[in-house]
């Protein structure tokens, strides 16, 4: 048994969560990517900024494109509701409202993290630093990761909270892919080329695929197999298809899913029937922004399935097999930790 | 640590640590062995560890009009406060007395009224009561209790005895507070709990999810249970979430429910709707249900009132238990007890001064410098006079309030409350303490082993309420001669 509320809750502080992480990531791959860019390339601070869809917002608050105002406005800004500290913030304020459901040590690893950042957020870090405080964030949500596999019940709410996480997973994937477009590189393709490949590998090492890429990917990092792997590797856990395969697992496990299963499948259908143009470099930001429409659907159908309460809707029928095995669950988890 | 226990005492207060001999208490022996034992810095290091507990756990309660942040971490103070079994065990029967006679005066107040007509309560006060709920006339909930959970706060003045100083009887708040004191003890005191004979304290939500569950209006169901809250900005949500995680039961806010043609309370879930049984609510009767009480009410349910009068949901506490929450109907608690039970009260009664008696009222307004005086129906410490530290401006204005409403307010003399040892800076000082225990009673009744102990950290204080600066402290009931 599960509140709309609640399951409304506790999918937006996975996907708080996981946008937290993402940024992070995307952060330190762009400080690495900066420092190999040959002489005469630079860099679109604004690009990192429309990349995870904040330009306006950005526009607004600074006066100006620069490293230290766009790391600012992505990590700590308190009236960017898209910064790592507020996504923090915000999954925090989610967790609270659900102590009741999520066991303690998520709540004490949420609240510390949120505590660090709130420190950090004081004052301008610089690039030594930050990348620190970064690592140290990714980490922490993935031992919240997983404390929520290892120590949670697989119930209805640990589905909600997985769904939120790989849709904003999926989301955040297609967004870092878009990082080389940041880059401007003046004359020839002859000097682009090796710093385009470059750019791939820094691609990879924020998303943590360059291993498994080049264990299960082509030999060669370009474009076309970089996209490939982080659109549709089936097996790596941060590829497109792959967090749809796991939003669909989620989605099996809950009732009345049938408007949110049909979302899914279509966009899995446009992952399917990409074809290699659909993937190269001429067709890239058309495709990417495809698939991000398309997991914008799942979302609202999700939403309107199972957070938007109808006043029509009518009452369950009592005692339903799984009703009742998942209430029991409920108290069960509750009276252990008694 | 060097306690230095003879410069210690110095007020004429009662402090339960140490008597007028200068010598541990009995029951406090093995814990004044064990402080004198550690070293100071030893003590420093726990205390900062438990700090850091305190806010990794995210133990928190909310200031009223403290715009900035709506959580605040839980002030604890780690020595614990020691009491004998042997006297709590004389409490602990106190407390199921006095919480049966006022469940049989609500029943009786709210049926018919035998006791007004007997001439024991005055049918005046009844008339004037802010919380007696006409809506709940001719109501009998399961087993005639109405008042399901209770917190009784007692004092212990400076002859040491202890006081009923009130019946928080409409949604008493604080027990999660003494659940979670405990567990930091035992991580910070480990050894302790090995020397002590210390009783625990942690049946409290297996008896709370027993007494709810046995009022569930469907027999034989694994009853479904909310709580409902007023939301994350109440200062009692975190123990409102606490302890629905500890009881299983569903957190919910007014708009996570609605009340069906069938007059069948549902919670909205993501399959739809699923009844509700038995609803332990922490909002105040006027939310409840804005087609009833206040209608610009956004916190409660409409319909809500309609379905509990039909019987198909319960409701703890039942609306219109806040009657027999009143400072002025608990002057009458110890003719209550004789009233229904035959019986002497075996917990005195604070003496009372109730301003709507005129030879009360002119002995209160001529000696306010001496006495505490009290809304009859605020809680929390809004709106309380203490006469000996007030300015004679305020004392002024209390007494306009109390001649253009007299019903409204009483007063008592101020109470010495008893003293015990708490950690202030790295030196161990007096400072007063009150405690609140809870009792529960649906077809059985359960008493927490001690209760909640606030203190009043500032020197010479005696306001002990968390909304006003007060800390807390883990409550021990020791086996003695150990």
């Amino acid at each position: 048994m599960m509140l709309s509320r609640a399951a409304e809750n506790l999918y937006w502080m996975a996907r708080y969560l996981e946008r937290a992480e993402n940024t992070a990531r995307l952060i330190n791959a762009t400080a690495q990517v900066l420092l190999d860019l040959p002489r005469g390339a630079s860099f679109g601070w604004d690009n990192l900024v429309q990349i995870v869809g904040l330009a306006g917002l950005y526009q607004q608050a600074y006066p100006e494109s620069n490293e230290s105002n766009v790391m600012d406005f992505l990590v700590s800004a308190q009236r960017n509701p898209g910064s790592i500290h507020s996504c923090v913030k915000y999954a925090r304020e989610n967790c609270r409202v659900m102590r009741d459901v999520l066991p303690r040590e998520l709540w004490e690893r949420v609240n510390a993290m949120y505590l660090a950042s709130l420190r950090q957020s004081q004052n301008r870090m610089g690039r030594v630093e930050r990348r620190r405080v970064l690592e140290d964030l990714i980490r922490d949500k993935q031992a919240a990761s997983g404390l929520l596999a290892d120590c949670m019940s697989h119930d209805v709410a640990y589905q909600f909270l997985r769904l939120g996480e790989h849709l904003e997973r999926a989301d955040m994937t297609t967004r870092i892919i878009d990082i080389h477009a940041a880059v401007l590189i003046p004359g020839s393709t002859d000097t682009a080329d090796p710093v385009i490949a470059m750019l791939w590998v820094g691609v990879l090492n924020s998303l943590s695929a360059f291993q498994m890429y080049r264990r299960h990917g082509s030999n060669r990092v370009e474009g076309e197999g970089v996209m490939n792997f982080l659109v549709r590797d089936p097996n790596f856990p941060r590829s497109v298809v792959y967090c749809l395969d796991e939003i669909e697992t989620r989605l099996a496990n809950l009732p009345h899913n049938i408007d949110p299963l049909r979302a899914l499948r279509v966009a899995r259908r446009r992952l399917d029937r990409m074809t290699a143009e659909d993937l190269s470099a001429a067709q890239r930001h058309e495709a990417l922004d495809l698939i991000q429409g398309d997991l914008a659907q799942i979302h609202d159908a999700v939403a309107a399935e199972y957070f938007h309460f109808h006043r029509d809707a009518v009452p369950v029928e009592e005692n339903t097999g799984t009703q009742r095995q998942l209430s029991s669950q409920t108290l069960g988890s509750a009276f252990q930790s008694n | 640590m060097e306690l230095g226990l003879e410069r210690y005492l110095r007020s004429d207060g009662f402090d339960e640590f140490v008597g007028p001999d200068h010598a541990p208490r009995p029951a406090a022996r093995a814990l004044c062995r064990y402080l004198t034992g550690l070293a100071e810095e030893d003590l420093m290091a726990r205390r900062a560890a438990v700090d850091a507990a305190i806010v990794t756990m995210g133990i928190t309660f909310t200031t009223y009009g403290d715009g900035a942040s709506i959580d605040r971490a839980w002030p604890f103070d780690p020595i614990p406060r020691v009491m004998a079994a042997s006297e709590w065990a004389v409490i602990d029967r106190g407390l199921r007395q006095r919480l049966v006679a006022l469940n049989l005066f609500i029943d009786d107040l709210y049926n018919d009224q035998r006791i007004v007509r007997d001439g024991v309560f005055p049918a005046e006060l009844l008339a004037n009561s802010r919380n007696f709920r006409g809506q709940c006339r001719g109501m009998s909930p399961r087993f005639g209790v109405w008042a399901h959970i209770c917190g009784t706060d007692l004092v212990r003045d400076k002859d040491g005895t202890v006081y009923v100083l009130e019946d928080n009887l409409r949604v008493p708040s604080g027990v999660s507070y003494m659940l979670e004191n405990r567990i930091l003890m035992k991580s910070a005191f480990p050894e302790l709990f090995e020397m002590c004979r210390i009783q625990p304290v942690d049946g409290y939500t297996a008896a709370l999810y027993d007494m709810l569950a046995a009022l569930s209006p469907r027999m034989g169901e694994r009853p479904v249970i909310a709580l409902l809250t007023p939301g994350i900005f109440n200062s009692a949500y975190f123990e409102h979430s606490y302890l629905a995680q500890q009881i299983g039961a569903q957190l919910v806010q007014g708009t996570d429910l609605l009340v069906g043609s069938d007059d069948v309370v549902y919670m909205k879930t993501i399959a739809g709707l699923r009844r509700v049984d038995v609803i332990y609510r922490r909002i105040d009767d006027d939310f409840l249900d804005p087609d009833v009480f206040r209608a610009d009410s956004a916190l409660g349910v409409p319909g809500l009132m309609r379905a509990w009068r039909k019987g198909n949901v319960a409701i703890a506490n039942a609306p219109g238990a806040g009657v027999a929450d009143d400072k002025v109907v608990y002057a009458f608690v110890p003719e209550i007890i004789k009233y229904y039970l035959s019986e002497d009260p075996i917990l005195q009664n604070v003496p009372s001064y109730l301003c709507f008696r005129d030879e009360d009222r002119e002995y209160v307004l001529a000696n306010l410098d001496k006495l505490v005086v009290k809304p009859a129906n605020e809680s929390g410490g809004y709106g309380i006079l203490i006469g000996p530290q007030a300015t004679p401006e305020a004392r002024r204005q209390c007494a306009e309030r109390v001649k253009a409403d007299p019903r409204g307010f009483m007063a008592q003399p101020t109470l010495t409350l008893s003293t015990v040892p708490t950690l202030v800076g790295n030196q161990i000082a007096p400072r007063h303490v009150d405690m609140r225990p809870f009792v529960l009673q649906s077809g059985s009744l359960y008493v927490t082993t001690g209760g909640l102990t606030r203190v009043a950290l500032q020197e010479g204080s005696l306001v002990v309420n968390s909304s006003q600066g007060g800390g807390s402290k883990d409550t021990w009931i020791v086996e003695e001669g150990a």
